[in-house]
């Protein structure tokens, strides 16, 4: 696959949220306002990249070598939860706003979920270390692009009158399967059109 | 009485839509079937009970010991931080385990799963409640706690599922068993299937649709922290 090819395909035609229905509790969860969203979506899109590039060196520099392979899960949960704490500590040093106003800890169980997923998908993708990465942060983009969309659809069903039992949570979930269909427009036609002209 | 309504706890009253909706969110995803439902209900069921259960006997060995090595993991700033880690390893290892048995028994489910398999280590329903279950030593009390939590998943995961499955492709996917060939198709549904539900966007919908049903049933009034939306 080109280098093209893999940036739309981890950001839009299978994204992790949307396509995959992964880290959809930081997205949908994320305290309001879109700051927040922003801090969020950039703190688990970076956890993400890092985790495809850690999820790479992990499974083709240990497991494969090693004939472990069955040890994937438990190595990778615990490299991910490891890379969120780091980067966790490293947030509490050079921005301890956007933690704040991110509202839970960023080593949180929902951000592993994304970044767990993230990794998985890269490896089954079985590219070398350069395109894990690009394919992580694509991920990651195709992640953030979904937060702030999300939050700021939020924003707006603040001030609308909606159902009772659908405010919150239900209303915010439906809104993210409406926006998953809005990117069903970027399928793999899409894809293959922009990769070999219109 | 009190193990019975720790035990409905997790299946009706404490199950909070927020706190299912979240570890249904992954789930959901391999929720086109029954069958697969079913599967992932398996997994998430025996790992979450299983994590416990080692949790709750680790929590024993732990306060058993007197001062010993282990006297820093007790106390200190770290402790929490390596509790959780932890439980961590635990729940992936299980996680893993049961990987492995899907392979073995059940090939095809094991590829339908997908990526979805080794997430069930970080489910959010498994670890929601590591740091009460390493607090709590009584082990019935937490397998029954686990149990109700696993149960009430497996209903949730098992609704979505058939609502898709039924109105997104008008057949219900089960094991074969002799002459049934494992496929149920519905009269009507199944030559004109609203296929949309079979999406990851229908998902979404129709998640959304039954948290907001099960709290119209429950007329409750929306707890603050779920309005704001920190679920």
């Amino acid at each position: 696959m080109s280098w093209l090819g893999i940036i739309l395909t981890f950001s839009l035609v299978d994204n992790v949220v949307l396509s995959r229905m992964l880290g959809i509790c930081p997205c949908v969860g994320a305290p309001r306002g879109m700051k927040s969203a922003l801090g969020v979506g950039a703190a688990t899109a970076l956890l993400m990249s890092v985790s495809a590039l850690a999820g790479w060196m992990i499974q083709s520099l240990v497991l494969d070598p090693l004939g472990v392979g069955f040890l994937r899960t438990p190595a990778f949960v615990l490299s991910v939860a490891c890379l969120a704490w780091i980067l966790e500590a490293l947030a509490r040093r050079t921005a301890p706003d956007l933690l704040r106003a991110a509202g839970f800890p960023v080593a949180g169980i929902a951000l592993n979920c994304a970044a767990l997923g993230a990794a998985l998908l890269v490896v089954k993708g079985g590219f070398g270390a350069l395109g894990s990465l690009v394919a992580g942060l694509s991920a990651g983009a195709g992640f953030f692009i979904v937060t702030v969309l999300l939050s700021a659809i939020r924003d707006r069903l603040e001030v609308e009158k909606v159902p009772e039992p659908l405010r919150g949570l239900p209303l915010h979930l439906i809104s993210a399967g409406l926006l998953a269909f809005a990117f069903v427009a970027f399928d793999r036609a899409f894809l293959a059109r922009m990769l070999h002209g219109w | 009485m009190k193990s019975r309504s720790l035990a409905r706890r997790g299946i009706l009253n404490g199950n909070p839509v927020a706190m299912v909706l979240v570890g249904l969110c992954p789930a959901a995803a391999v929720t086109t079937r029954v069958i697969d439902a079913l599967w992932m209900s398996v997994g998430v069921f025996s790992v979450l009970l299983l994590t416990r259960v080692c949790l709750s006997l680790l929590s024993l060995l732990r306060d058993g010991e007197s001062a010993g090595p282990s006297a820093d993991l007790r106390g200190g700033e770290g402790a929490p931080r390596i509790r959780w880690l932890g439980a961590l390893l635990i729940a992936s290892c299980l996680t893993a385990s049961f990987e492995l048995v899907l392979l073995a028994f059940a090939p095809e489910e094991s590829a339908s799963l997908g990526i979805y398999a080794p997430l069930i280590a970080v489910n959010c329903i498994v670890l929601d409640r590591v740091e009460p279950a390493a607090g709590g030593k009584h082990i019935p009390t937490a397998l029954l706690d686990a149990c109700g939590l696993g149960l009430g998943f497996a209903f949730a995961l098992l609704l979505i599922a058939a609502v898709r499955e039924v109105l997104g492709a008008g057949t219900i996917t089960l094991f074969p068993a002799g002459t049934f060939g494992g496929t149920i198709e519905i009269p009507g549904l199944s030559s004109a299937p609203a296929r949309a539900l079979g999406y990851a966007g229908g998902g979404l919908i129709c998640l959304g649709y039954l948290a907001g049903l099960s709290r119209l049933l429950r007329r409750r009034p929306v707890p603050a922290a779920e309005e704001a939306g920190t679920a």
